[in-house]
């Protein structure tokens, strides 16, 4: 059995392989931009409003408040980015339960690439929100000691945020197929929805976790003058 | 476990591109509907807030319309109140002054009367007084009633006290020298003479006496000497009768009482 979709390589032309990864990462996007335009194609501004509509909206501010809630000046700013984030993993979980689909989040290369998005987002809030300067003095903070471990926290958490993604998708799917060949009855369907579940909380997870370091570097700065405006007003 | 980085990079554009749609179909749309939507509830809250303000002051309004009615209601009643107590009060004076009026009217009506009824009283009295006493005086003296007067009058001038006669006789002295005798009925000449002497005696030797008949007297004599007289005659009873009896009808009708003492 194959551990990942990468190597489940559907076309090949001249060299270049397009695996089931891109493919049923592209139908994945397929349906997420085909259904959001073919909703918000027509959108009331009234006080009808279609149950459609409605889901989005509700989806998009339950987003919008989780970001808030950790602590983000301006929501709207991460809103794509964040946003996008759940909404494709959430949905590339999901779709697990369609026969013959491999869920491209169950491949190292997209949660790699992911998390490397991730790793360019988290500096390029910071610097939007606070100038280069600032990003980059958060790195000798408290102290020029720290700078090596600033560094490879930054590094060491993108790769745990990458492999931790990876490993529950994965994880699911493999147990699901070793589960098949042991007990190919009843079991599976138990997996299946715990599969679901987990795919529903390791969406959650993923976002939640980059709003965090992006929330922690673009307030980096308040933390440290907080308390001294304190003092300062006592 | 491998990582195949060309997939990696097709990930990271297809992942990128979904920010991208779903940012143009997706947050977009969605956010920008929420907010015009938030706008309009807002606005129509705000309409309503004016107009339920508006409502307010045209109630304060309407109020304050209703109270300035109560007021001109309360001071037209009272004008009305007013006037009508006014109306009774001149009402009441002049139906008062009428019913004095007519009183003082009928008041003079029964004073004209009374004095008329007087006046009849008066004229008969004189009338039966005289025929009375020219009877008692015929019978009594059985003569000439004339000379009888003379005699009487004789007597009256000597009886009068002393004051009286020093007055006449310096009246006498000082005026014509004439003395004026009024009689009723008239005197014989040897009466005449009779008199004439004894008025020389009793006031004055010189004085010249002329004899006049004057048939208001009634009965009797009347002596004048410059403006001074002596009287003794039926009408000067008559005459003190008559007051008497008006005394007496002025004593039997109220009327004329008020009006005398008002």
């Amino acid at each position: 059995m194959q551990i990942t979709p990468d190597q489940w390589i559907l076309y090949e032309w001249r060299g270049l392989a397009l695996n089931a990864t891109v493919a049923f990462t592209w139908l994945v996007m397929a349906i997420l931009t085909l259904g959001s335009w073919a909703i918000t194609r027509r959108l009331s501004e009234g006080e009808t409003v279609s149950r459609w509509q409605v889901a989005l909206e509700v989806i998009v501010t339950m987003i919008r408040d989780q970001i808030d809630q950790v602590g983000a000046k301006d929501p709207h700013r991460y809103l794509p980015f964040i946003g996008t984030l759940f909404l494709f993993v959430a949905t590339a979980n999901l779709l697990m339960i369609i026969p013959g689909y491999s869920p491209p989040t169950g491949s190292l290369s997209t949660t790699a690439a992911l998390a490397l998005c991730v790793l360019v987002a988290v500096p390029f809030f910071a610097i939007l929100q606070r100038g280069v300067g600032g990003y980059l003095k958060s790195y000798i903070q408290p102290n020029i000691i720290m700078l090596p471990f600033n560094i490879i926290s930054e590094l060491s958490r993108t790769l745990a945020l990458a492999v931790r993604l990876y490993g529950n998708v994965m994880s699911g799917t493999i147990i699901a197929g070793i589960l098949i060949s042991v007990a190919p009855l009843f079991f599976p369907v138990l997996m299946q929805l715990l599969g679901l579940l987990t795919g529903m909380i390791q969406a959650y997870i993923f976002a939640i976790l980059a709003m965090v370091y992006i929330a922690a570097a673009t307030r980096a700065e308040r933390q440290v003058s907080e308390p001294e405006s304190q003092q300062q007003g006592e | 476990m491998q990582i195949n980085w060309l997939t990696v990079a097709a990930q990271i554009v297809n992942f990128l591109v979904l920010v991208w749609f779903l940012q143009r179909f997706l947050y977009g749309p969605i956010i920008r509907a929420i907010k015009q939507r938030e706008s309009r509830i807002e606005k129509r809250l705000a309409d309503a807030r004016a107009q339920r303000d508006d409502a307010e002051e045209e109630a304060e309004r309407f109020k304050q319309k209703q109270a300035d009615l109560d007021a001109r209601v309360d001071e037209v009643i009272d004008n009305a109140r007013r006037e009508a107590r006014d109306l009774r009060r001149d009402s009441k004076l002049k139906i008062e002054k009428e019913a004095e009026h007519r009183r003082a009217a009928l008041r003079e009506r029964i004073e004209a009367e009374s004095e008329d009824a007087l006046q009849d009283i008066r004229k008969r009295a004189a009338a039966s007084t005289f025929n009375v006493i020219r009877d008692t005086l015929r019978d009594f003296a059985g003569g000439d009633l004339s000379e009888e007067l003379a005699d009487r009058f004789t007597r009256y001038l000597a009886d009068l006290p002393k004051d009286d006669r020093d007055r006449l006789a310096k009246a006498a002295l000082e005026a014509e020298k004439t003395a004026h005798v009024y009689c009723a009925p008239d005197l014989s000449s040897t009466t005449r003479a009779k008199l004439t002497r004894a008025i020389h005696q009793t006031i004055a030797k010189e004085l010249e006496v002329t004899y006049a008949s004057d048939p208001d007297l009634l009965l009797g004599l009347r002596l004048d000497i410059a403006g001074q007289t002596v009287d003794w005659s039926v009408k000067q009873h008559l005459d003190r009768l008559e007051t008497e009896v008006r005394e007496a009808l002025t004593n039997a009708f109220p009327f004329r009482q008020q009006k005398d003492a008002a």
